[in-house]
């Protein structure tokens, strides 16, 4: 009896130990900065991914300079960390690809049940379109 | 009899070994199949740092507060903190590159730390241009470009860690203040079988 209680009360440590925490949040109500959602169109081949980090939404918004910048709210639907990289690619007014070589695949961490924000830059002012690329990370 | 038989399996399997045996393949750089090294700045790791430093940079807008644009860019000093020799151009070029190609700043190369010219044959024929000329028609850059990398290395038991801080600041060299400031901050992880050389 002793010895069922003594393993059961080490499993609940070792249980205990391994907890991973998760994010709760708090914020404003009535947010005061009103996001400019945009409707996306979503091409899922890894479900594991999406079931994991899952986007919520895009905006966008021009910097001062004319410059076009995107932001993704991503959230983890799991309680634990995971790992992902991501890719923005920008598109000109006619579908062309700009910047191949110098856009960088990002590697990123996000907390169990945390929704977080990830955003880029156009690298011009021609960049009138973007795609984002998300892969699991290792 | 046996040699006949023996012989072409063993060419065989030796050129199927061969064959199997190299894994060389091409990568995307930077992509997310490139090696993650914590003892090391991979090329993934200046890549992200310039991509976001230099979006950074232009959405300060201070690059756009010149008198005739685009503005006019001298890289300066950029510190090596770090336990490994770095090759600044690897952090420097991207940025060059990601300006240029914004439209919002130029990079000059005939003016250099030390006076040393990137470019010492343009700084040459600028310099006999001007003679012939006899006009001074060097513009002279309208920002320096200057910075650190710093690297953190940590250890709790079996796990490593190195965190590569890449600093930047742009300077005002009329005024001598620094207009903007950057800083972006790359952290690996991992375990004692993942820390190679």
């Amino acid at each position: 009896m002793r010895t069922k209680l003594a393993a059961i009360f080490g499993l609940a440590l070792a249980v205990a130990g391994c907890h991973s925490p998760s994010v709760n949040t708090v914020q404003n109500a009535q947010p005061t900065g009103q996001r400019s959602m945009i409707s996306d169109s979503r091409v899922v081949s890894d479900t594991t991914l999406d079931r994991r980090v899952g986007v919520v939404g895009l905006n966008t918004a021009m910097t001062a300079g004319g410059f076009l910048k995107v932001q993704v709210e991503l959230l983890n639907r799991t309680r634990s960390p995971q790992n992902f990289n991501y890719q923005f690619q920008w598109f000109d007014v006619n579908g062309m690809q700009i910047g191949v070589s110098q856009t960088a695949m990002v590697g990123d961490e996000i907390d169990g049940a945390e929704s977080k924000f990830i955003s880029a830059i156009a690298p011009t002012e021609a960049a009138k379109d973007f795609r984002l690329k998300l892969l699991l990370g290792q | 009899m046996k040699n006949k038989i023996l012989i072409p399996i063993i060419a065989a399997g030796t050129a199927l070994l061969t064959g199997c045996g190299t894994n060389a393949h091409y990568i995307q750089s930077g992509g997310s199949q490139s090696v993650v090294s914590i003892g090391q700045i991979n090329i993934q790791d200046y890549m992200q740092a310039a991509d976001a430093m230099t979006g950074d940079l232009i959405a300060s807008g201070v690059l756009s507060r010149v008198p005739n644009p685009p503005a006019v860019l001298a890289i300066s000093r950029i510190v090596n903190n770090t336990g490994q020799q770095i090759d600044m151009d690897l952090l420097t070029k991207k940025i060059r590159i990601g300006l240029l190609q914004s439209g919002k700043a130029v990079t000059t190369t005939t003016f250099g730390l030390g006076g040393t010219a990137e470019d010492p044959m343009a700084k040459g024929i600028q310099q006999e241009n001007q003679f012939k000329s006899d006009q001074n028609t060097t513009r002279l850059p309208d920002f320096t470009l200057s910075g650190s990398i710093i690297q953190l290395a940590v250890k709790a038991g079996d796990t490593s860690q190195s965190t590569y801080s890449f600093q930047l600041s742009l300077t005002d060299p009329k005024s001598g203040l620094a207009v903007w400031e950057g800083e972006k901050d790359i952290t690996k992880q991992g375990t004692r079988s993942s820390v190679g050389f």
